[in-house]
Formats: C-alpha cells, sequence, structure tokens
C-alpha cells in the first residue's frame, strides 16, 4: 500500500543525516576526539579514558569501520556524554524534549485550525472586501519572522504590560503543586506559542483559500447549492471538507517549520527546550549535544513527515500510486 | 506558456507593492555609503544614545550609529538573498531539466534524493555544520543553497516533463537538435515563469534564514547583520531603546520578506491559472 519510493525516499534522508553527523567531527583537521567530544572533554581526558575512547569509536582504523563502530554506538542509544552538563547526550536532550513538543503541538494545532477557517471563510468570499483584507494582512504577516513576532510580544506583554512571565518554562522556586503548577507552565507558554501561532497561521490560511476558490467551481458545488442546502452545510461540509485535503499532506513540512520556529522563538523567551539547547551547546561549544541533538531532531522531523505521509496515503484512496508533486 | 509575465505581474495590487518595497530597500544598500553618516563598525564611547540629529535611530550598546548598521545590514541580507536565490535556481534548473530530458536511472537517482533533501530540516543541518566551520558570508551563501534547491526542482522537473511531449520538442529533434540544444533553446525559456517564482521564494527563504541564523549566533563577524542587531536589540529590552533599536530592524527585515511574498503571490497564477481571478486585490 505504502509504495516502495516513498520508503526508499526516508532511508537516504536518514542516511544523510547520519553521514553527515559522522564525517563533520572526523573531516575536520585536529585531534578527531576533541571535535566528537568538545574542549570540555580534555579538562577530564585521562590516558586511560582516551585509549578506551579511541577503542569504542575505532578512531585507529579505517573510516568504514568507524562509522560501523558509530553506527552501532547509536543502536545502543549511546548518543555520547556531554562533559559540559555532565551527563549522557540522550539524558540532556530528552530532558527538553517535551517542552518544545508541548510548544510546536499546541502551536501546530492552534495555527491550523484558525488557518483553515479563516481560509474557508476568506476564500468563500473571494473578491470581497473581507477576503481582500484578510488575504493583504496575513500575507503580511507571514514576512514577520517568528523570532521578531516574539521579540514584540515579550516587549509588549511582558516588559510594558507585565501580564505574562518574561521567560523560562516555569516559576523558580516557586513551591507550587498540582494545578497551581500547570497554570503557571501555561502562563509561561501563553507568548511562546503566539509568536509561533501567529508566524505559521498564514500557510495554512492560503492554501486553504485557494483550494477552496478551485472547490468552489465544482460542479458537485452547484448540485449542493441547488439542492438547497444552507450557508455553513455548504461552505464547511462541502467546499471546506474537500478543501482539507492538500492543507493535511502539507502537515508534515509545516511540522518541520514549526519546529524550526520554536529554536529560534525558544531563544526569545529563554524557554528551555531543545532549541535553547541548541543555543547553549553551540555557544560552550559542546559537540556531543549539537550532534545529538542534530540527530534526534532530524530524526523527529523524518518520523512525523513520514506518518503524514502514510496517513494521507490512506486517507485519500486518489493519492495512491500517483506521483507526489508539490 | 505564452504569458506576459510583467502584464500579470504590474496587474496585481500587492505585487506593485512588492516591488515598490523591494527596489526602496536595493537602492538602500546600493547607495548605503552615501545615506549614512558613521562608520557602521565605528565603535565610540557614546553607547546606547536615544535618537537625535547626529543619531537618527541612537546609538547601540558599544556606540555604533544603529542607521548606519541598518542601512548597511540590508546589503548583507540581499547580497545573501540574490546570491541564494540565484544558485539555487540554477541548480534546480540543471538538475529539473536533464531528469526531465535524460530520463532513466539518471532521473530516478536525481528525484530520490531531491524527495531526500525535501524533508530533512534545512535550519538544523545548517546549524550543525555551523558549529564546525564557522561559516563566512560566502560559505553560507554556497551552503543554503545546496540545502535549498530541491523544491524548485521538483516543481521545474515535472513542468518540464510536460514541456518535453510538446510538438515544437518533437519539431526540433527532427530538424537533428541535441538534448542540449532542446533543454537550454527551448525547454529552459519555456520554464521562465515558473523559474522566476523559484528565484523569488529562494531569495526569501535565504533573507530569513540568514537573519535567523544570525540571530543563532551564526554569522560571519566581519559583516553587519541585523539578525545579530536584533540578538544584541533583545538583551536590552528592559530599557526603552527597543523603540529604536529593535522595531526599525524588524521592520526592514519583514518588509523585504513581505515585499517578496506579494511579488511572489503575484506571479503564482502563472504556475496555477486556476487561481486567476482570485486576485482582486
Amino acid at each position: 500500500m505504502f509504495s516502495r519510493r516513498n520508503i526508499v525516499t526516508y532511508v537516504v534522508a536518514l542516511a544523510f543525516i547520519l553521514v553527515l553527523n559522522f564525517l563533520l567531527p572526523r573531516m575536520l583537521p585536529g585531534d578527531p576526539l576533541t571535535a566528537i567530544y568538545g574542549d570540555e572533554a580534555l579538562v577530564a581526558m585521562t590516558p586511560q579514558l582516551k585509549a578506551e575512547l579511541v577503542k569504542r569509536f575505532a578512531l585507529d582504523q579505517t573510516l568504514w569501520r568507524q562509522f560501523g563502530a558509530y553506527i552501532l554506538e547509536l543502536c545502543r542509544g549511546r548518543l555520547g556524554y556531554s562533559y559540559y552538563y555532565n551527563a549522557p547526550v540522550l539524558t540532556v536532550v530528552l530532558g527538553r524534549l517535551p517542552w518544545t513538543l508541548l510548544l510546536v503541538g499546541t502551536a501546530l494545532v492552534l495555527s491550523s485550525i484558525l488557518g483553515i477557517v479563516s481560509g474557508i471563510e476568506s476564500g468563500w468570499r473571494r473578491g470581497s472586501r473581507t477576503d481582500r483584507t484578510m488575504l493583504a494582512g496575513l500575507m503580511s504577516l507571514n514576512g514577520f519572522p517568528d523570532f521578531f513576532v516574539g521579540m514584540v510580544l515579550l516587549i509588549i506583554f511582558g516588559v510594558t504590560w507585565r501580564v505574562f512571565p518574561l521567560g523560562g518554562a516555569l516559576t523558580p522556586y516557586s513551591g507550587l503543586t498540582g494545578w497551581a503548577t500547570v497554570l503557571d507552565a501555561v502562563k509561561h507558554m501563553v507568548l511562546p506559542v503566539a509568536a509561533l501561532t501567529l508566524a505559521h497561521l498564514s500557510g495554512g490560511y492560503l492554501l486553504t483559500r485557494n483550494t477552496m476558490i478551485t472547490v468552489l467551481k465544482e460542479p458537485y458545488m452547484l448540485t449542493a447549492r441547488a439542492k438547497g442546502l444552507s450557508q455553513g452545510a455548504l461552505k464547511y461540509r462541502h467546499a471546506g471538507r474537500n478543501a482539507l485535503l492538500p492543507v493535511v499532506t502539507q502537515t508534515g513540512i509545516w511540522t518541520g517549520r514549526v519546529v524550526t520556529g520554536a529554536l529560534f522563538v525558544e531563544l526569545v523567551f529563554a524557554y528551555p527546550g531543545v532549541g535553547y539547547l541548541a543555543y547553549e551547546a553551540m555557544m560552550a561549544r559542546d559537540y556531543p549535544v549539537i550532534q545529538g541533538l542534530f540527530l534526534v531532531v532530524a530524526v523527529a522531523v523524518l518520523a512525523i513527515n513520514f506518518l503524514v505521509e502514510l496517513s494521507y496515503t490512506t486517507l485519500d484512496p486518489r493519492v495512491r500510486g500517483v506521483s507526489r508533486a508539490h | 506558456m505564452h504569458i506576459d509575465v510583467k502584464k500579470e505581474i504590474m496587474g496585481s495590487g500587492p505585487a506593485r507593492i512588492g516591488f515598490a518595497i523591494l527596489l526602496v530597500m536595493i537602492l538602500m544598500a546600493l547607495l548605503a555609503p552615501l545615506i549614512t553618516p558613521y562608520n557602521p563598525h565605528q565603535q565610540t564611547q557614546s553607547a546606547l544614545l536615544a535618537p537625535s540629529g547626529s543619531h537618527w535611530l541612537g546609538t547601540n550598546h558599544v556606540g555604533q550609529d544603529i542607521w548606519s548598521r541598518l542601512v548597511f545590514g540590508a546589503r548583507t541580507s540581499l547580497l545573501v538573498g540574490f546570491g541564494v536565490g540565484v544558485l539555487a535556481t540554477l541548480l534546480g534548473t540543471i538538475f529539473g531539466v536533464s531528469a526531465a530530458l535524460i530520463g532513466g536511472l539518471y532521473e530516478r537517482i536525481v528525484m530520490r534524493l531531491v524527495d531526500a533533501f525535501i524533508v530533512i530540516p534545512m535550519v538544523i543541518v545548517v546549524i550543525l555544520v555551523a558549529a564546525y566551520v564557522k561559516p563566512s558570508i560566502l560559505v553560507l551563501i554556497v551552503l543554503l543553497a545546496l540545502l535549498s534547491w530541491q523544491g524548485g526542482a521538483r516543481i521545474i522537473w515535472a513542468q518540464a516533463l510536460s514541456q518535453k511531449e510538446r510538438e515544437y520538442v518533437a519539431a526540433a529533434r527532427s530538424f537533428g537538435a541535441g538534448t542540449f540544444y532542446i533543454a537550454w533553446r527551448h525547454i529552459v525559456p519555456a520554464l521562465g515563469p515558473i523559474l522566476l517564482v523559484d528565484f523569488i521564494y529562494g531569495i526569501r527563504r535565504a533573507v530569513f534564514m540568514e537573519a535567523g541564523l544570525a540571530f543563532l549566533g551564526i554569522s560571519d563577524p566581519t559583516v553587519v547583520s541585523w539578525g545579530v542587531m536584533m540578538r544584541n536589540a533583545l538583551s536590552f529590552s528592559y530599557l526603552p531603546v527597543w523603540q529604536w533599536w529593535l522595531l526599525p530592524i524588524g521592520i526592514a527585515l519583514s518588509l523585504i520578506i513581505v515585499g517578496l511574498t506579494f511579488v511572489g503571490h503575484g506571479v503564482e497564477p502563472i504556475i496555477d491559472p486556476r487561481l486567476r481571478g482570485a486576485e482582486v486585490v
């Protein structure tokens, strides 16, 4: 049912990510151990440890052997050790991942709902004043980078009006428990989620509006109208539902974009997700964390893309076996 | 595709606005030394000044004139944008058209690679590479182009496939035209409008990425970048300086992207004629 071609695509993508992650530190001039482990590691490095690491990564052997050793380590779930955080990389990354998933998930749901509804309404009123205003407004919004939207929200609602906290995911040392903690987390989420939602709203809107315009010209819309259906039923049940499919097919690509956006927005709000971790690790030149992070985030985005494709080939029998033209 | 691109773009209101915005920005970048009173790199003792007659947008934390940096920053943004746009469209055209015309195993390999790259999140790859190689502006342009031509190649490939079946290609072949000649003299000119849209969206993506990556700390320290300036301004958000430091830069960046979006949206109905008449703005 799922075409072999699609599987090949994901295998190639995964291979590229693995090879890049493997080759980059090893191709650079200088001691590969430093490039794999970062400057922090040199402090902790004893001759025994060094010998052990050289052996584990097969650094004294051919590149092919080294690659084999690298893949083997990954299969064991060992992404390396961060000497900066003094913890295994996997633990560091997984500790931050839930916060990013929370931001990205909420923003994706909100921006798709708002984008689809505004797209349906706008496309239905094609050419009217409302449609033109919405189109110009949302297309302009599209131009505002997510981190700039975040900074503006931060200054208005955080600094000037003081309605929302300035950063972080929870109030430190607050001693809150139960529902109070949840409420605190929600308060910290509002601004970053709002920034992401606003910045990524227009993609869904534009696509839905475009499809809506073509769907409205279909003969079955005339039939539905002739049956005397109500406006609401025409708009949402007949036109809207058919305008939804292209939006679903794009969800995978959007997820990638929102994840990327979250990297920037987290930095604005010092939100302790993987984006902020990437920034910290880059500043500290903590190579193991950067590598592990790259692997986890890239594989997660690939997996989501894969699942979305799998789901819409199931949803729409027409797509099966047809070339996926963007 | 017999479409008058110029008429199509100029017939759309937002596209005209977009063009005007881009023209102003390009002029600003070209005339930078003439319209700025200070050297954008020169640090002075007078830090964090409010706007005045001598410093239109005040000064930043190391006493650099913000207006001068804003104007010179447009150069970086547009240079990266156009550089990546040209390079990515070129790569997309070469691989898209050659895959469509040559076909066979070559086509299958190229298109599988293209598909694979489309699903890989580009920013994360750039962050990883930048962690090891501090990219100069040239390296950044090449890197962004290498990672972003694939989406366009797919569209170009699909269009080139349909062009390949047209009579005029068969006619050219019957006169003994080779594959390269057909590609260069017939297919590529016919794809003109699509290449234009690909180019415009390529610039938009690159302008956005350059600012975002600089904001994350990935930038060439020898050039003035809006992303770096916004990052610096963010550290002073508790002072009123954001009004003349952060806002003008953020707005200038957004204006370029909005301008490109408007122009691109004006050209889009050329690719998908079903959208025609949708554009009554």
